[in-house]
């Protein structure tokens, strides 16, 4: 999955009947691992070259990929992959750098926040050392800034920052000729991720306005609100770029609206949300199943399986008890439940046995 | 089969849960370093054999080359191949080692041998009638089967079977008896077919053109090689398999006893229609780990390194319920499989003594 194909069609076809399997460059890895691991070939394999402490709870990664990685645009993301206690761990996050860094040194930054119970974000603050390879997948995601140049307004919340500060480095070096204001919230001062950076930045791009809001210093929690889009001039021109936590991004979207700004002047992005505590929430959810293009609800402790099966499909199975793993698929998203082991599995990609798996919350598998 | 109550067969279910319970809480690091150097093991012995392959006109070296290659097979096809198939890794989430897209160096194809082995054999094991692979529906290993003329040569059958397992497990799933009788076409079977003629020409090219064309001074060599190490492999994998189900005191089930049975009882016909082997350390690893076959029966998900760890347990959950536990060296049990197939060749009333339970 986080492979690029890059060999000539009669090498794949070749490795293929040689190797037994699809992605035949990838057999000798478990070797190569070993020797170097820059020449893994399954993923694109990335060094930890600096980590860099920017606040108590979070840090910037700077990673050294390998130089087949195709590189990206300011705002994309990408997925990383770990082996945490012998598990391979996939998880999204932004690239905080601008492409220019990647272009002149091959060098990327991820700055990712400590998400409580995150067991990925967890690992990556506490055991994470420089020097280690970690695997990477191609960059992906349209949350870009618009092109020719037009007035844009940022509202971040938090580590919501990672993808703005990409594209604000990316605009301030090229000089994007339009008005940038960016609302950054924060919890309190001490919350401010790239607070340097952002104060630099704003020195020497002029046309970039910037606002730190401190949301939790004040008795009354301060929320983004109506005077502080009233105070950008021009908002209704404006290109919205939005990411954060939920409720920032909702009621951002709802005041742009108020304002009569279109949805698709909006643009949001993927932020990676603190896992919810699920321990009392009921069983059940919405299920996707991309394969099939198929949106069903579920109550209760009905099975994935189940659910497939009572919607139409028929996922190949066998002995319906969690044995033979006939029914194993993957997960692209979402928490589900071990029938068997009680066990609440992680939100990221994994395979999952549906015969078994109960879906809490909403849930995406490859069927 | 010993006959248990219900409260008997929960109380073992739970018993058995237990030891799984523990294993599974304790996967972790351990257990993906040990598959990970299994892996590497096989990668290094693979491209050694195929490298020294070409210089086998020095008689030692063909002999290390073919021994070399054949280890290579038996180590991906018994510990990692089957295994991984099993899902006992699945929890590593690694794409390379999914029991769904695993693909393993042998005729059969993954998705032919997870419908066969894992779903028919591991859930039905050894009730005659459903589990196929007792005797492969060429030979008759218990007197629940009628006996017919054909079975009195059915050692050389045995023989023919081991030397081409791997074509012989490849086309299980053709399920030629069925045909015989007429039970279905052969017509429902083309898509199994073409995948094995497709899976199967891609093994024959790899060994038997591929290797040999590109060494071609030393085509004759390198295919005799090649053909030693693939026979080297099914030699032991069928001895091993045949070790697993077929002993003296393995038993064997009718439909109607497991008719909408419980898991208690599940367990109980896995504990009892299966039998180990001992040995050393790597005699286990060769086999897959399944000279544990009785661990492997009761637990097919558990990753294998686990069964000698677990043995024990499963060995005291056995005495506490009064259960046999089958085991014996490695020659001793080889030697009453061969006694099986050659009793079970007459009609009952010759073949001797029955044994205890078959
Ligand atoms: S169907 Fe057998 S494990 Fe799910």
């Amino acid at each position: 999955m986080l492979a690029k194909q890059t060999q000539s069609r009669t090498l794949h076809w070749l490795g293929r009947q040689l190797f037994n399997r699809d992605d035949p460059a990838a057999f000798f890895d478990p070797l190569l691992e070993r020797i170097n691991p820059m020449w893994v070939q399954e993923y694109t394999p990335a060094r930890v070259e600096q980590i860099i402490q920017e606040t108590p709870d979070t840090k910037t990664l700077v990673l050294k990929p390998s130089r087949r990685w195709a590189g990206f645009r300011a705002g994309q993301h990408v997925n990383i992959c770990v082996d945490v206690g012998g598990i391979r761990r996939n998880r999204t996050f932004s690239l905080s750098s601008s492409p220019i860094l990647w272009q002149e040194q091959g060098r990327v930054t991820l700055t990712i926040k400590r998400l409580p119970g995150g067991r990925v974000t967890n690992w990556i603050h506490d055991a994470l050392q420089t020097g280690t390879v970690i695997g990477m997948g191609e960059a992906f995601g349209d949350f870009l800034v618009p092109e020719p140049a037009q007035p844009v307004l940022f509202i971040a919340g938090g580590s919501g920052i990672t993808p703005v500060l990409s594209q604000l480095e990316t605009m301030a070096a090229i000089d994007y000729r339009a008005p940038v204001t960016l609302l950054y919230f924060v919890r309190t001062g001490d919350d401010v991720i790239a607070r340097e950076k952002l104060q630099a930045l704003s020195a020497r791009y002029s046309a970039l306005t910037l606002n730190i809001i401190a949301t939790h210093e004040t008795e009354e929690h301060r929320y983004l609100c109506d005077e502080d889009l009233d105070a950008i001039p021009g908002i209704k021109a404006r290109q919205a770029f939005l990411c954060g936590p939920t409720g920032l991004m909702d009621l951002a979207r709802n005041l742009l609206h108020q304002r009569g700004i279109a949805d698709t002047d909006i643009h949001s992005t993927f932020f990676s949300v603190p896992q919810a505590d699920l321990g009392n929430e009921a069983l059940g959810g919405q299920v996707r199943f991309s394969g099939s293009k198929l949106d069903i609800g579920s109550e209760g402790d009905a099975t994935l399986l189940d659910i497939a099966e009572a919607a139409g499909l028929s996922p190949r199975h066998g002995c319906r008890m969690g044995i033979c793993h006939q029914c194993s698929c993957r997960k692209t998203a979402g928490t589900v439940v071990n029938r068997l082991t009680g066990q609440t599995s992680g939100p990221g990609e994994e395979n999952i046995q549906i015969c078994i798996s109960v879906p809490k919350g909403p849930v995406s598998i490859d069927i | 089969m010993k006959q248990m109550t219900e409260a008997q067969l929960s109380e073992l279910e739970q018993d058995l849960n237990a030891i799984r319970n523990e294993v599974i809480a304790d996967l972790g690091e351990r257990d993906a370093q040990y598959i990970r150097r299994m892996v590497r093991l096989h990668r290094m012995l693979e491209a050694g054999g195929r490298v020294m392959m070409p210089f086998g006109f020095i008689p030692p070296v063909f002999v290390a080359a073919t021994a070399t290659l054949g280890i290579a097979k038996i180590l991906e096809n018994m510990e990692i191949g089957h295994n991984v198939m099993h899902g006992q890794y699945d929890w590593m989430n690694d794409p390379s080692l999914h029991s769904q897209t695993y693909e393993w160096d042998t005729v059969c194809t993954g998705d032919s041998w997870r419908r066969t082995h894992n779903y028919e054999h591991h859930t039905y094991t050894n009730i005659i009638g459903k589990d196929r692979d007792y005797g492969y529906a060429v030979l008759r290993l218990s007197d629940d089967e009628p006996w017919r003329p054909r079975h009195s040569l059915q050692f050389i059958n045995y023989i023919l079977l081991s030397v081409f397992f791997q074509w012989g497990v490849g086309l299980h799933e053709l399920e030629t008896e069925k045909l015989q009788r007429r039970e279905i076409s052969l017509r429902e079977k083309l898509p199994f077919l073409k995948e094995f003629a497709r899976k199967g020409g891609r093994q024959a090219f790899k060994d038997y053109v591929f290797f040999p064309l590109v060494t071609f001074p030393v085509a004759p060599i390198v295919l005799a090689g090649n053909v030693g190490a693939n026979l080297i492999r099914n030699l032991w994998s069928s001895t091993v398999i045949f070790c697993g189900h077929f002993t003296q005191d393995a038993e064997t089930f009718s439909e109607e006893e497991c008719e909408g049975e419980s898991k208690g009882h599940w367990y109980l016909r896995q504990l009892t229609g299966s039998s180990n082997f001992t040995g050393g350390r790597w005699l286990h690893i060769l086999s897959g780990h399944l000279s544990y076959q009785v661990e492997h029966h009761v637990f097919p998900d558990l990753p294998a390194h686990r069964y000698p760890e677990i043995s024990g347990k499963v060995q005291a959950v056995c005495q506490k319920h009064g259960i046999h536990y089958n085991t014996g060296s490695f020659a001793r049990q080889y030697g009453t499989v061969l006694k099986r197939v050659l009793r079970h060749s007459l009609p009952e009333h010759l073949g001797g003594s029955s044994a205890t339970t078959a």
